[in-house]
């Protein structure tokens, strides 16, 4: 008995700091994913928001999931929280069918989408044109290319550097909503533009 | 022939997306005191916009930390006397190509997963030295000790 009172008085003594914590977290939009935790001596799911797990070792599996107070994960993890960046954002905008010419809609969304990138510090940039199934492959590579175009040339005339810029195109490979060979899909024909 | 022209022509629009995947995977955002990004055994400063590349490592010192994204806009942020490498990053949907592998030495982190981890959440993987963290479109906090 004597012996467990004083290794418990050492681990208070050293603050008993497991070797690595886990704790899972809301996003943004408040949900909540899963996390596994796995060493050589088990693996421990987390499903619940502010739940974590301590790891000691790699021999010995994680302790269960249990709520971390926040105070401690302030203390813990407040540094790192407090430097995260503005999120990424994704805008889908949409082309009048087989041309590169936005619809008047996703024209009106450029001033929201140029303020989103104005308020980054630093900024980059992705862009990706798709179509949808009318028409050849070789025509619609080309076609959503073209529309990944007229994105990259509209932000590069609102002053941004070219380099913070990546343009692809998929063609019609890579459907929003998948159709049969020459179905018309509005929603297919769009440009992705992920702001970071 | 015929099928090689058309070849030739796909190709032109696929090869520099995958020139695109060997170079750049990231860019720093924030940095607070002493950040460093070692790339190629080279330690230089780390400041927003600086690109980060695979199998970089990232560190802060003392009072220090720093936060980046990926481009398939996976957040991460490093609190002081962190150290983290990203070990492994494919991101070409188009091609079923994905992969996100990072490790933490030590110190503490946010992670937020991106569109791999959505895409296909088997190919995330979070390394700490004793554990390996299995991520399903979500937020969470490591802290690893020396």
């Amino acid at each position: 008995m004597k012996k467990y009172i004083c290794i418990l008085f050492l681990l208070v003594l050293v603050g008993c700091a497991p070797k690595a914590v886990v704790v899972l977290m809301p996003d943004a939009e408040g949900k909540v994913g899963v996390i596994e935790v796995a060493t050589k001596g088990g693996t421990k799911t987390i499903k619940d928001a502010g739940y974590g797990v301590h790891i000691e070792s790699t021999e010995s599996a994680p302790s269960e999931p249990a709520k971390m107070e926040e105070k401690k994960i302030n203390k813990l993890f407040g540094a790192a929280i407090a430097i995260q960046p503005i999120l990424p954002k994704q805008y889908n905008l949409y082309f009048i069918s087989g041309e590169a010419q936005l619809t008047s809609e996703s024209k009106s969304m450029l001033p929201q989408i140029i303020a989103e990138i104005k308020v980054r510090p630093t900024v980059d940039i992705s862009i990706i044109g798709h179509t949808d199934r009318v028409g050849t492959n070789e025509y619609n590579y080309k076609l959503s290319y073209e529309r990944a175009k007229l994105m990259y040339d509209i932000l590069v005339s609102e002053g941004l550097p070219a380099g913070s810029i990546d343009v692809t195109s998929h063609g019609e490979e890579n459907p929003l909503i998948p159709t049969a060979d020459d179905v018309p899909e509005p929603k297919n024909r769009r440009v992705e533009v992920t702001v970071r | 022939m015929r099928k090689l022209v058309v070849g030739l022509f796909l190709l032109m629009f696929v090869v520099p997306l995958w020139a695109e995947d060997t170079a750049i995977v990231g860019e720093v955002k924030k940095v607070k005191g002493d950040a460093k990004i070692t790339h190629t055994g080279q330690p230089i400063n780390a400041q927003p916009g600086s690109k980060i590349y695979t199998e970089d490592i990232l560190k802060t010192g003392k009072d220090s930390a720093m936060s980046f994204t990926l481009k398939d806009s996976t957040v991460l942020s490093l609190g002081p006397n962190s150290e983290l490498a990203v070990k492994d990053f494919k991101f070409v949907p188009s091609d079923k190509k994905l992969s996100l592998i990072t490790k933490m030495m030590k110190g503490s982190a946010s992670y937020i997963s991106g569109t791999i981890g959505k895409l296909s959440p088997e190919s995330v993987k979070f390394e700490t030295p004793d554990a390996t963290i299995g991520i399903r479109g979500t937020k969470f906090l490591v802290k690893v000790n020396e």
